[in-house]
């Protein structure tokens, strides 16, 4: 979906849509989800009773019943485990890991069994499942409250993995997750919480896995980013603007799969690419998005794509502001490849 | 005889105060008293960072109020600065009754350049390393299998060290913790793990947490004795670990024990009123009335040697002007530079991350914000 026919379909649901925050549409997304189809079981550490600690299963239970959203014992593997068993079996699991940081414990579940059996059987066995999570920086968390762990899991063949930066993605992708026949990963920027708030249909709708979101029209350069970064690439877009010079803005929403055809069509049109997230630099996602970049469009580029991501070192807990990239890193970033 | 796998806790003084068995003769009005002292002391140190907290002066809070029994008759159980120790992010108490310096604790908490850690993780993760109290990791239960390899070292070294490994109920659910307790039980290493088993896991009760009925009986499968004892009795406390530590020390292999005691306090200010969503009132009033430091001023008045209110007061009041003292000199110490964030990620500082940090000093001295 582009941005047009995005706002368009908003659009159409004028009356029904609703101001919310992200985490209020990860909710609602859920409860509509376990409404809709009594395979959906949510469950994890705290998500119960307590509702999550960030509260995004808030009142779940309460209103479905401990026998479809409940709290497990302390442990991502059985977590993750879990859930391949429970949607081999025909459900729909909906797991939460309390932190990104905590998806340790429960790697090799993720790694072995959820991404590969499929593929290890053939077709035969197939795990439907989401695992949310809520990843990135920006909180004062420390190394082990704000990492943004995608790209082990992008580097693994049979996952998918999305991370939406707007209320109405978070709902769409969620729904479109749980509807999906494989495997997702489906990142949730913490620092945008309550931070994002947008309009949100109050019905079903979904948001296509693989497609991104052009956030803003531009013809000199192309920002390119996903998740808690968004709003800043929003803003070193808004602060060029009022230097004349006009960045178009695109939200990956998903990375794997990865919209190809939006940034390459983008990109060929302004020769310059941005790319940002704040997930460490070495084996970052978005050295594929700028080897494809310059695989394609070799002939067409005006500038070097330049990379604006998060250093090489453990997320540090007193420097977590210097950290992240924000809007001056991103413009700076596209000064540089402007004056190329 | 202290007996492994009992069904109740091991308990030497009532809740009352009254001893119920016979009190060892170790346990003297005085040394009576310089427990209750490092008990107090550690209570008031969590209220003050508590406060502390509220006044944004630092982000998290983790309070261990109620587990004093346990943590300082740990600490009272070992060789500090011989043994070695994997301890977990409410061990604060531990640290202060090991002689860990409030200073240090207090800097870890506020990330000041005093910081032995360098600030590089949130409050509560200190480590010390001539109290050989290994930096504290946020993972639950990764601590686990790091201590069976420090005590397989301590046995292949041939020294008579033990590892002490501390963990709270929820992590004895993480596959990390089965994994750490089997190599240790294998190796036959002189590993004692420490459950310290408040009850809670942030909202999930034990019950939820395993259907086991104990931990301590976990033990078992790893080929390894596990104790139950009053985690609020420190006579309990510190008569069973003091025996299984030498135990474990004259080379009879790793051992389990569970101390069993109550978080009456929020899981951490991540958790305000945890009352409100998952927990009674009632309930905690009835832990309350186990309160580990009311027990030990009982006992006192038993042996006819009560405290004296006033001591009591000067001590609270000389507590919070140590708290006070610590961290005027943190913040004194300031906060480190943005550059210390790439020294310590290798011995060496390699070629990427000299670009980078290349990088970010030229935007500093362009007067850049991120
Ligand atoms: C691997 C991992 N998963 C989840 C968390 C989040 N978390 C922090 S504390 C906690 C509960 C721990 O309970 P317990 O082990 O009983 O220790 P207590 O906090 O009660 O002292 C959880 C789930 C974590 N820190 N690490
Ligand atoms: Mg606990």
């Amino acid at each position: 979906m582009t941005a047009t026919q995005h706002q368009a379909q908003a659009g159409t649901a004028a009356g029904e849509t609703r101001t919310l925050t992200l985490i209020q549409a990860i909710t609602e997304a859920m409860r509509e989800e376990l409404a809709r189809d009594e395979r959906v079981v949510i469950f994890g550490e705290d998500v119960g009773a307590r509702g999550g600690v960030f509260l995004a299963t808030a009142g779940l239970q309460a209103e479905f019943g401990k026998e479809r959203v409940f709290d497990t014992p302390l442990s991502e593997a059985s977590i993750v485990g879990a859930a391949v068993g429970m949607a081999v079996r025909g459900l729909r699991p909906i797991a939460e890991i309390q932190f990104a940081d905590y998806m340790g414990p429960g790697f090799d579940q993720i790694i072995s069994q959820a991404a590969k059996i499929r593929y290890r059987s053939g077709g035969q066995f197939t795990a439907p499942l989401v695992i949310r999570t809520p990843s990135g920086g920006g909180v004062k968390g420390g190394h082990h409250h704000s990492q943004s762990p995608e790209s082990y899991f992008t580097h693994t063949p049979g996952l998918k993995v999305v991370m939406p930066s707007t209320p109405y993605d978070a709902k769409g992708l969620l729904k479109a997750a749980v509807r999906g026949e494989d495997p997702v990963i489906y990142f949730e920027p913490k620092r945008l919480y309550r931070a994002a708030k947008g309009e949100v249909p109050a019905g079903d709708y979904t948001v296509e896995l693989g497609k991104g979101a052009v956030r803003r029209e531009g013809q000199d350069l192309t920002i390119i980013g996903y998740g808690g970064v968004m709003p800043d690439a929003e803003r070193a877009a808004a602060a060029l603007a009022a230097e004349g010079v006009q960045a178009e803005v695109i939200d990956l929403r998903s990375l794997v799969p990865w919209d190809r055809e939006l940034v390459l069509q983008s990109v060929a049109k302004t020769g310059r690419a941005v790319l940002v997230s704040e997930a460490p630099r070495t084996s970052n996602f978005m050295g594929e998005v700028a080897y494809v970049i310059q695989e394609e469009l070799f002939d067409r580029l005006l500038a070097p794509v330049v990379q604006v991501a998060g250093f090489d070192i453990p997320y540090p807990y007193v420097q977590d502001k210097i950290y992240l990239p924000g809007p001056n890193r991103i413009a700076a970033a596209c000064v540089q490849a402007l004056n190329y | 005889m202290i007996q492994p796998f009992t069904s109740d806790p091991l308990r030497w003084v009532s809740e009352d105060g009254q001893p119920i068995r016979e009190l060892p003769a170790r346990f003297t009005p005085e040394l009576l008293r310089e427990l209750h002292r490092q008990m107090v002391r550690a209570r008031e140190f969590d209220k003050k960072l508590v406060t502390l907290l509220r006044q944004g002066r630092t982000t998290f809070y983790a309070q261990a109020s109620g587990m004093e029994a346990t943590q300082v008759g740990l600490a009272h159980s070992l060789r500090v600065g011989h043994d070695w120790v994997w301890p977990y992010y409410r061990d604060h108490t531990l640290g202060l009754a090991m002689g860990i310096s409030m200073l240090d604790i207090v800097s870890q908490c506020l990330g000041t350049n005093s910081d032995l850690c360098r600030g590089r993780q949130m409050p509560h993760h200190f480590g010390v390393l001539d109290k050989r109290f290994v930096s504290i990791s946020s993972s639950i239960a990764s601590q686990v299998p790091p201590a069976a390899g420090t005590a397989m070292a301590q046995k292949y070294l041939g020294t008579d060290e033990i590892t002490v490994c501390t963990f709270g109920d929820g992590a004895t659910s993480e596959g990390d913790w089965h994994a750490g307790l089997n190599m240790a039980g294998a190796a036959g290493a002189p590993c004692l793990f420490v459950c310290e088993n408040n009850q809670w896991a942030i909202s999930t009760h034990l019950r939820e947490q395993t259907a086991s009925e104990t931990i301590h009986i976990k033990a078992k499968a790893y080929g390894m004795p596990g104790y139950y004892v009053d985690g609020n009795d420190i006579v309990a406390v510190m008569e069973v670990l003091g025996h299984v530590a030498e135990r474990v020390r004259a080379g009879e292999g790793p051992a389990l024990v569970e101390c069993l005691t109550y978080r009456i306090g929020s899981h951490s200010n991540a958790d305000a009123d945890a009352e409100k969503h998952y927990r009674t009132r009632e309930e905690v009033a009835e832990w309350e009335a186990r309160d580990p430091i009311t027990r030990v001023e009982r006992l006192l008045e038993h042996l006819g040697a009560p405290l004296d209110p006033q001591e009591l007061w000067d001590l609270v009041a000389a507590t919070h002007r140590e708290v006070d003292e610590a961290v005027l000199a943190a913040e004194a110490s300031g906060q480190p530079g943005w550059d210390i964030m790439f020294e310590d990620v290798y011995a060496d500082k390699p070629i990427h991350l000299r670009v980078q940090e290349d990088f970010l000093r030229a935007e500093q001295a362009a007067g850049g914000r991120a």
